[in-house]
């Protein structure tokens, strides 16, 4: 291949790579792990696919590195059909989650492996090692073997490994889960910074969704094989594409109600109105779920009109946040977070408080979505 | 001695007084079914039939026991690369199969450890015969126009002590290879390495540990074999193990033989010395693999 070598033109930001899935498939005897899974991603994109294990975002980055050839359908990495390359020579990048250094290898010769493997000179070598290196901030560490380092410097070492020889594609297997939260938190943004410094497209596997909405441009959510939303952060968080959704992400109220088309009746008949935008999707008549999330809604008044009526059950305060667990009439349970500062002085758990929200920050969810 | 003072305080490790206790029984066997005798074997060596070094004297002044010994080395070294070209496949294809063909391949390897050396000895005998299975073969696809000598050979033992051995070689290099995350591999081939370099820049240096253990087992254990060689070889290309027999059983010169033993014990030693230098020097490059 003439591109596995690629031409060194000085300075980054690299074009990152496009990359086309299509009717993506993979099946292990009669289990889809992936099935029918499409998207495109845009050059230097930061893609994050999201879901619990079993969803098969592993699945899917396997078959994008080409360690898993796919039952169906095809990968196009720049317009190059790929799907069935194997590894080696798709010139592209990857973090595995157990940093995967060789033991065997000093930092400075594991990082400089894949210039060895492309044909690089020793100095050469050398150099871009070291380049690398400084850009992951280890300078000077290139002698250690990586026993001698921690986890953190394992993972910089193994993403100066995954980008020393420019690749436009970067893949990234729940690369940070075997850190603890204050290094994961750092090495969130040093990869996002390496991210903007060097252009390039990166695709990111987790399991945690506050990282996959810190880090990237847009979230895949996956269940069971199957897409279930895309979509930049914020839409995916304020509003969900479904049921599914909307629960894996963040907290969520899900209060079952009755849906005639034009108003809810919740369980003890309380009607309300949601503004039109609060239907999400196409959704008919019958038993839908109206979602809120819990820090939209405010304490008020029971007697307000449109509020809903609720029992306290537990008032958990948390500094600037207080947490209030509250019942429904019909026993549903709601949640409220709430700034401490705003709430009455005197909360007492037993007693009947008001929930409102504003319109906009209702969800209607028809049954069929929880599917 | 109570129970609770067998353990550490944190109750997972032992106290030294009960690794010493566990020990004990190995010790004295070690002891008294090892040490006390080759010591006092050693020791007649020295002693006998006049104090000094006569006997050893002997052994550099005949060429013919320098011989025994230097082929005794190549036989056992034949053995150990003979079984390590076998043994690295077999392991490797242990390591990435899985279920019913790994019980299989399993069992292949476990297998002669179910006859005795004895009978797997006899085996190549009727196999190697004049007008054994393999002359027959040969002369039916017309590699050779007559039974050849192949019985009573260095290469009859080889083959033999290489089938008995290999298993030494074939569990540490599996056990090494074993150990290697399959996702070393995949990192590879994703830095752009094809297979074969996978294999040579990290599979084979990674499972060096094994290599180097199964190596030095079959090794040693080759150079001091006595039934195979004394059964398929010829007595022209004779042992030190055959050597040291005769030596006692025929001229009953047992101060000579002791010698020998103590020329083997020797040359054991300093084997084993030099192959855990290695070792360590390993695990100061690998690190805990």
């Amino acid at each position: 291949m003439d591109d596995v070598v690629q031409a060194q033109t000085g300075t980054p930001p690299v074009r990152g790579a496009e990359i086309a899935v299509d009717g993506l498939a993979k099946h292990y005897g009669s289990l889809k792990a992936v099935d029918e899974f499409a998207i495109n991603i845009r050059s230097g994109e930061f893609l994050a696919l999201l879901g619990p294990s079993g969803s098969g975002k592993s699945t899917i980055l396997m078959m994008l590195a080409g360690f898993e050839v796919p039952t169906a359908g095809r990968i196009l990495i720049d317009g190059v059909d790929c799907t069935r390359l194997p590894p080696q020579k798709r010139n592209i990048g990857m973090v595995f989650q157990h940093y995967s250094l060789f033991p065997h290898m000093t930092v400075a010769d594991n990082v400089a492996f894949p210039l060895k493997m492309r044909g690089v000179g020793r100095t050469e070598r050398r150099r871009r090692a070291a380049e690398a290196l400084k850009v992951v901030r280890l300078d000077g560490y290139g002698a250690r073997m990586p026993s001698q380092l921690s986890g953190g410097q394992r993972q910089r070492v193994a993403l100066a490994r995954a980008i020393v020889y420019e690749p436009r594609l970067l893949l990234m297997d729940e690369p940070l889960s075997a850190l603890d939260k204050n290094l994961r938190e750092e090495m969130q943004l040093e990869i996002k910074r390496l991210h903007h410094e060097l252009g390039i497209t990166v695709v990111f596997v987790t399991h945690d969704q506050g990282e996959a909405l810190t880090m990237a441009d847009r979230v895949a959510i996956l269940r069971g094989g199957k897409l279930q939303q895309l979509s930049p952060a914020r839409e995916l968080y304020e509003r969900p594409a479904n049921l599914f959704a909307a629960g894996f992400i963040g907290e969520m109220n899900m209060i079952p109600a009755q849906w005639d088309g034009a108003a809810l009746t919740l369980g003890t008949g309380e009607r309300m109105v949601p503004p039109t935008g609060a239907v999400v999707g196409t959704v008919g008549q019958g038993a839908v779920t109206l979602a809120i999330r819990p820090e939209r809604l405010t304490v008020c008044d029971p007697v307000t009109p449109d509020a809903l009526q609720a029992t306290l059950r537990e008032v958990v305060y948390a500094g600037a946040g207080t947490l209030l667990i509250a019942a429904l009439p019909d026993g549903t349970e709601i949640r409220a977070r709430v700034a401490s500062a705003s709430l009455p002085p005197a909360l007492t758990e037993g007693e009947t408080i008001g929930l409102s929200c504003p319109p906009e920050a209702m969800l209607v969810y028809g049954e069929e979505a929880a599917a | 001695m109570s129970l609770q003072d067998f353990f550490r305080p944190d109750g997972r490790h032992l106290s030294r007084g009960g690794i010493l206790l566990l020990m004990a029984p190995f010790f004295m066997l070690i002891a008294f079914a090892f040490l006390y005798p080759l010591i006092s074997l050693l020791s007649l060596s020295v002693t006998e039939p006049t104090a000094g070094f006569d006997n050893y004297a002997r052994i550099l002044d005949n060429p013919v026991y320098g011989k025994v010994l230097l082929r005794t080395l190549w036989t056992a070294l034949l053995v150990a690369i003979t079984s390590l070209l076998l043994a690295f496949p077999v392991a490797m294809a242990m390591v990435s199969s899985s279920g019913p063909v790994a019980m299989l391949i399993g069992a292949c390897i476990l297998l002669p450890f179910w006859s005795s050396v004895l009978v797997r000895t006899a085996a190549w005998a009727v196999l190697l015969q004049r007008n054994g299975l393999i002359n027959e073969a040969m002369q039916w696809f017309g590699i050779t126009s007559e039974p050849i000598r192949l019985l009573y050979t260095q290469g009859a033992v080889v083959v033999a002590m290489t089938h008995v051995l290999m298993p030494f070689m074939v569990l540490p290099i599996y056990g090494a290879l074993r150990n290697i995350p399959e996702d070393y591999g995949r990192a590879a081939l994703i830095c752009g390495a094809g297979p074969l370099r996978v294999f040579t820049e990290v599979t084979f240096p990674l499972a060096l540990p094994g290599v180097l253990g199964g190596f030095i087992l079959v090794f040693l254990t080759a150079l001091g074999y006595f039934i195979t060689p004394a059964l398929l070889g010829s007595p022209q290309d004779m042992m030190i193990a055959t050597l040291i027999s005769q030596q006692l059983r025929e001229f009953l010169d047992w101060p000579f033989a002791a010698a020998l033993v103590g020329v083997l014990t020797l040359f054991v030693t300093a084997i084993t010395l030099a192959f855990s230098k290695i070792f360590r020097f390993d695990r100061m490059m690998g690190g805990q693999v």
